[in-house]
């Protein structure tokens, strides 16, 4: 145990949890991370690449070695940082990337071939021979490099999304985030505080530095209690604001239960949308290390991660109490770690320190001018090489800190084309100008990092901030602190012939940034693909400044010269599972239901997603074995008696006003301004370009008032044009479009014995043919009283009518329907049959309506009025439009019992099957019971001359080819004879 | 009257209603709903003596309400009328103006909180992007709601009526159970 | 994106179907003499610029106004939004 007295863990409640299978207790306020080190277990993983034994080397999201796979079972999540998954009852961690114990990683031989795998290996090794990649190398190297395993079962956990607005959003709860969120609740702002920690503070949590002379955690206390009292205040902690998008609206993910055990009756993780008017980033900095020869051993970490363990945690970074601790740095920070360090009793080797006149802030041996040269320790440090003046000793240490400076977490500003700049003075990027609108960063993140300064900054940032929105915030009562010196002296790596790492996530070296530099990789974006630095999980947010610094000394230009790094969302890692963010499976989306689902349900029905829909596909009944037996009845019952099919899910839009038929003359293609009221006309609808668009069809109800139909598929789509021609073209005209699809239950009544149910039905209304003929419409009222549309239209070629009642009806209806045709073989069918039906009668569909095809094609280039101007009449006339000689024909295969597949091109006999020699596609097949033969439909060069025609459809992706004779359309009635009876 | 026999958008007998914690969600059956809209040129009518109102608002006199869906266009609603024929009641009211029947294309949901305004913005934060703090009592929106469209209709503090298409009623029933039950902890 | 629609405010751009160029709403004059090329340039030829550009966005989730937004392609900025109907009746292009 290398657990110290103080920090913010509570010692009363013990958690207990294992790491790779061995049991350890830490408390309540650890992270993983933090608990295994007061266990004294330096060793957390191995390295991407060469699997080079590590151990934790941050204290926060940015870590690049403490990668684990956390939990076990369905939730076993891999790489998951050991330094922010927070303690909890149970927790089962395991190292990952290794073959064998962790200790004794048997892919730790990659380590030898290190020269081999060094930058640009993959891209100059697996080039060639090319067929290799797919098979060998790719599954090879997938194996070998580096991350954690999938559970491969499906996540257990629910999780959510939401939607969040404020006046103004603070993005970290450090000194600067405290105290800007503290000036805009006070003045009464709309203020979310968000933080990817579980306990707010920042900084403040890690540091020894007190605030108005008394413990920091104090005046924390004090803020967090203030806010939490605030109705206009809302605190998220464990939210990670990860994206910037357009207009202030900012992604973040709370992490409701990751620290829990199971989520319980809780979500996981919510996605949260924040719409923010205003935004402070107080996201505080990073640290940056200071490559050196084998500087990867467990036990060496960035000394403010040091600090932040010691003071924090109470967790001596070593394995052994005894083990001394020396620290590597350019500035003065690295002596507050010093110094905290021998205030918590931990032994100190001494401050080893680049520049030649460092002094020592307490007493402890400065190592001045002088450099960490190398280190010994397989599994944890054990002896560092300190070298002054060319002089070099070994000195026996258990961890070392680095200390290289702080980058400003500058990433979220750069998520708009912002470019950081250069500050020569701090030796890092800060902020630039044209980042996210209203995005204001403060405090460290911005440059001003002592905790003073940073407290000031916050507040004027939040000033500034609601100012923008006309509000006014007063300034705050900030406590007594000072800002720590920051000094120090630009020293980027200790020069050397053995690996020093940069990225190590990822194994990027000092040795591979030079490789790149002499293959010309020098621009920062080549230099990052050449070597794949700071593309590992962490984002290389330890490492791209160090290497970009490499590169700017070989190159010899200054480091703005060769290059910045910006960023891209998320911030953090963001699992796939919160973006999906909810249900999953069949409620993966919304599903409309027909009015008659139930009852089709009840049924027995199968069902078949139509779009958004779910529509009955057919109805089996006891005893049938396949759905062709199902739907070869349903067709058959249809044909010889009646049918009974739910069609509501055909779009209705009821167009009404003074103008509605010079509206309607426009979008059709034909003329329905000249329709009756009463009657119905089937309409075409093409787009600007002349072809087809959508078909339907447009009753008059009234003089001012007609129904048009539209397809399923397309009556959004239809409904959204129409509003496109009456708000942008054609807005004079007295017109109003108004959707009626799910106000009225559709049935299709079809069949010889549809007139004979109906009677049965209607309250006083003669069907008649006389009085009611083909394509006539009525309101009317049915069984007793209820209001109801009849048309009688057909789309099977029978004599036909389609009900419409309130939609709360349907299901009475269609029951009621069922009951009274009982005697006449009433029967169900579904999409199937209905298919069937209209392929038999030659009535287009979506297939034959697939956005290249004109009505011409269709045979009903007649209908395209000459008399007037409509949507498409005019480029339906240019040249090659017009003259298009295909045709839509029906085909049957000599052979009966063959189906030709729907897509089979289409060639004369005895001719090669080529683009040169097509004459056209099948765009419709099914079986007919009432032809007794597989039919299909298709469009085929003069088709409408070819009658008897014997041509070959070919389906060159399955290899089959049949014979098809060439014929009308209308398998069933082609004179229209019994729709019109 | 007709011997067929209603049944409601969720395709019960009876309306739906649960409660989930502070808030209660109740299929509003017995909604009757006619759209209006003006004439090009037409003058604004005061149908029921309601004075229709302006831009995402909605007024109430107690039985029959409307609310603001575009310009020149309201949806007027009438509380338990939902087996009369409203539509021709409107029409009646306001001859000059297009008038279509709606209470078949919509289910109506209200949500009622029995703890002030905080369960049902807690409820909104979850489903709408829409700030509950500019949402206050006699607002009204057309929103989208877990890729559905509603109309949303702030009754009062308390209380928030989700009107979405008939045929997607299960899917909205269950986006605001889902919803409503994870606030229950 | 947030949509400044002129009648509701501020909304979210997910309520809304983008069209693209506002010149959709020029129509030409089908009787014109060289109608056919007017439609060919109408329908398939469109400026694509970096930068500011007039285009529809349909409030299909909400009051189904037809809009004309101002926006610079580039950065996002919105600049502005009219409905398309007021703009077409008082003759602006």
């Amino acid at each position: 145990m290398t657990r110290l007295t103080g920090g913010l863990i509570d010692r009363t409640k013990p958690l207990n949890f294992t790491f790779n299978g061995a049991s350890y207790q830490g408390f309540e306020g650890d992270t993983l991370a933090s608990a295994l080190l007061a266990n004294g277990v330096q060793l957390m993983g191995r390295s991407f690449k060469y699997h080079r034994p590590r151990g934790v080397f941050s204290a926060g999201s940015e870590e690049p070695n403490a990668i684990v796979e956390l939990r076990s079972g369905a939730r076993q999540e891999p790489n998951t940082r050991a330094t922010v998954a927070e303690l909890f009852e149970g927790l089962t961690a395991n190292s990952q990337n290794h073959v064998g114990p962790l200790h004794r990683d048997l892919l730790a031989v990659n380590d030898m071939f290190a020269p081999f795998f060094a930058a640009g290996f993959y891209y100059k090794t697996f080039m060639w021979p090319r067929a290799f990649w797919e098979k060998i190398y790719e599954p090879l190297i997938r194996n070998a490099a580096g991350l954690g395993k999938l559970s491969m079962l499906p996540d257990p956990d629910d999780y959510d999304k939401g939607f969040l607005h404020c006046d103004l959003l603070v993005i970290g709860a450090g000194a600067a985030g405290l105290s800007a969120a503290l000036t805009a609740g006070r003045a009464g702002a709309n203020v979310i505080l968000a933080d990817e920690d579980f306990a707010l503070g920042g900084r403040l949590t890690m540091e020894s530095d007190p605030l108005d002379g008394e413990d920091a955690q104090v005046w924390v206390a004090k803020v967090k209690a203030e806010l939490e009292s605030l109705a206009n205040v809302r605190i998220m902690p464990r939210t990670t604001v990860f994206g910037v998008y357009d207009h202030g609206i900012y992604g973040a993910v709370e992490r409701v239960s990751d620290h829990l055990l199971t989520p319980g009756d809780k979500v996981r993780q919510t996605l949260w949308r924040i719409t923010a008017k205003q935004t402070v980033l107080a996201a505080g900095a990073t640290e940056r290390h200071i490559p050196f020869a084998d500087n990867d051993r467990p036990g060496i970490m960035l000394a403010g991660a040091m600090r932040a363990y010691v003071n924090r945690w109470a967790a001596a970074p070593v394995k052994a109490d005894n083990d001394a601790i020396a620290i590597f740095t350019n500035g003065d920070d690295g002596h507050r770690t010093a110094l905290d360090l021998i205030a918590k009793g931990a032994k100190v080797l001494g401050v080893i320190d680049s520049r030649a006149d460092a002094k020592a802030l307490g007493s402890y041996e400065v190592f001045a001018g002088a450099t960490v040269t190398g280190t010994k320790g397989r599994l944890g440090l054990k002896e560092i090489e300190i070298t002054r003046g060319g002089k070099s000793t070994w000195h026996s240490v258990g961890a070392l800190g680095v200390a290289g400076g702080w980058n400003p977490n500058v990433h979220l500003t750069s998520h708009h084309r912002g470019r950081p700049v250069w500050d020569e003075s701090l030796l890092a990027f800060v902020p630039g100008q044209g980042g996210p609108k209203g995005l204001i960063p403060a405090g460290a993140a911005a440059g001003k990092g002592g905790t003073a300064t940073a407290m000031a900054d916050g507040m004027r940032a939040a000033i500034a901030a609601l100012s923008e929105l006309g509000m006014t915030a007063n300034e705050i009562a900030l406590p007594d602190a000072v800002d720590a010196s920051q000094a120090q002296a630009a020293f980027w790596h200790v020069p050397g012939k053995k690996r020093a790492w940069v990225d190590f996530q990822n194994d990027v070296t000092v040795k591979d940034v030079k490789l790149a530099h002499q293959e010309n990789m020098t621009p920062v974006e080549h230099l990052k693909r050449w070597t794949t630095l700071g593309m590992a999980t962490d984002q290389g947010k330890t490492s791209n400044i160090s290497a970009l610094a490499v590169m700017a000394e070989l190159t010899q230009k200054s480091i703005p010269e060769t290059g910045t790094t910006i960023f891209r969302p998320p911030y953090t890692g963001v699992s796939l599972s919160v973006l999906g963010g909810g249900d999953t499976g069949p409620l993966f989306r919304p599903s409309r239901l027909t009015p008659t689902h139930h009852w089709a349900e009840a049924q027995g029905a199968e069902f078949v997603e139509v779009g958004p829909w779910m529509r009955a596909q057919y109805f089996p009944k006891a005893g049938e074995k396949t759905w062709r037996e199902t739907v070869d009845r349903e067709v058959l019952a249809v044909r010889s008696g009646v049918g009974l099919c739910d069609v509501t899910t055909l779009g209705k839009v009821d167009v009404q006003g003074a103008d509605a038929g010079e509206f309607l003359n426009r979008v059709y293609a034909n003329m329905i301004g000249t329709l009756k009221v009463g009657m119905v006309r089937y309409g075409l609808m093409l787009r600007e370009d002349g072809h087809l668009y959508d078909d339907g069809t447009c009753a008059r109800m009234a003089e001012d008032h007609y129904v048009v139909t539209t397809t399923t598929a397309n009556a959004g789509a239809v409904y959204r044009n129409m509003e496109f021609y009456h708000q942008c073209v054609w807005p004079e005209l007295d017109v109003q479009l108004i959707s009626t699809t799910d106000a009225w239950a559709q049935i299709a009544v079809a069949g010889p014995k549809s007139r004979e149910l109906l009677t049965r039905l209607v309250d006083d209304f003669d069907l008649s043919n006389e009085a009611f003929p083909f394509m006539a419409c009525s309101d009317l009222t049915i069984c007793g009283g209820l209001r109801a549309r009849l048309f009688r239209i057909s789309f099977s070629g029978e004599l036909a009518y389609e009900i419409a009642v309130p939609a709360r009806y349907g299901h009475a209806l269609m029951e009621r329907l069922m009951e009274k045709g009982a005697d006449l073989g009433a029967t169900p069918y579904g999409t199937e049959a209905l298919a069937v039906l209209r392929i038999e009668k030659g009535h287009a569909a979506g297939a034959e309506l697939n956005g290249q095809t004109t009505a011409q094609m269709l045979g009903l280039g007649k209908m395209v009025s000459a008399k007037k101007d409509s949507v498409g009449a005019i480029m339906s006339r240019r040249e090659g439009m017009g003259q298009d000689a295909r045709r839509l024909v029906g085909l049957k295969p000599v052979d009966p019992t063959k189906q030709i597949m729907a897509g089979s091109h289409l060639f004369t006999e005895a001719t090669a099957h080529t683009m040169e020699t097509d004459q056209g596609w099948v765009t419709s097949s099914c079986y007919s019971p009432h032809v007794e033969s597989y039919i299909a439909l298709g469009y085929l060069e003069n088709g409408d001359s070819r009658m008897g025609e014997i041509i070959v459809a070919a389906n060159p992706l399955e290899g089959i080819t049949l014979k098809a004779e060439v014929v009308s359309a209308h398998f069933v009635d082609p004179e229209g004879g019994r729709l019109r009876d | 009257m007709t011997d067929l026999t209603p049944i409601t958008a969720l395709g019960a007998a009876a309306p739906r209603v649960e409660t989930f914690g502070a808030l209660q969600i109740e299929e509003n059956a017995g909604l009757a709903l006619a759209s209006l809209a003006l004439r090009k040129g037409g003058n604004t009518p005061a149908p029921f003596g309601l004075t229709l109102p302006d831009v995402a608002s909605a007024v109430s006199n107690g039985e029959i309400g409307a609310f603001w869906t575009g310009r020149g266009q309201w949806m007027v609603e009438a509380a338990g009328k939902s087996e009369t024929d409203f539509a021709a009641l409107l029409k009646a009211e306001a001859p000059e103006c297009i008038v279509t029947e709606q209470t078949d294309g919509f289910v109506a949901f209200e949500v009622v909180s029995t703890q002030g305004g905080a369960p049902i913005e807690a409820l909104m934060s979850k489903l709408l992007n829409i700030d509950p703090k500019t949402f206050g009592a006699g607002q009204a929106v057309r929103t989208g709601l877990e890729h559905m469209t509603v109309f949303l209709i702030r009754r009062s503090d308390e209380k928030l009526a989700v009107i979405g298409m008939r045929t997607l009623a299960g899917s909205l029933w269950h986006a605001l159970a889902v919803a409503a039950r994870r606030l229950e902890d | 994106m947030l949509i400044p629609h002129p009648l509701l405010g501020l909304r979210d751009s997910q309520e809304f179907t983008y069209l693209g160029d506002a010149s959709l709403m020029n129509r030409p004059d089908p009787s014109a003499p060289d109608a056919e090329a007017a439609f060919c340039d109408y329908v398939f030829l469109r400026n694509n610029p970096a930068g500011v550009h007039r285009e529809l966005w349909f409030h299909e989730q909400g009051d189904r106004s037809w809009l004309i937004v101002t926006r610079n392609t580039v950065t996002h900025e919105i600049l502005g939004a009219e409905l398309a109907t007021d703009v077409k009746l008082g003759g602006a292009q």
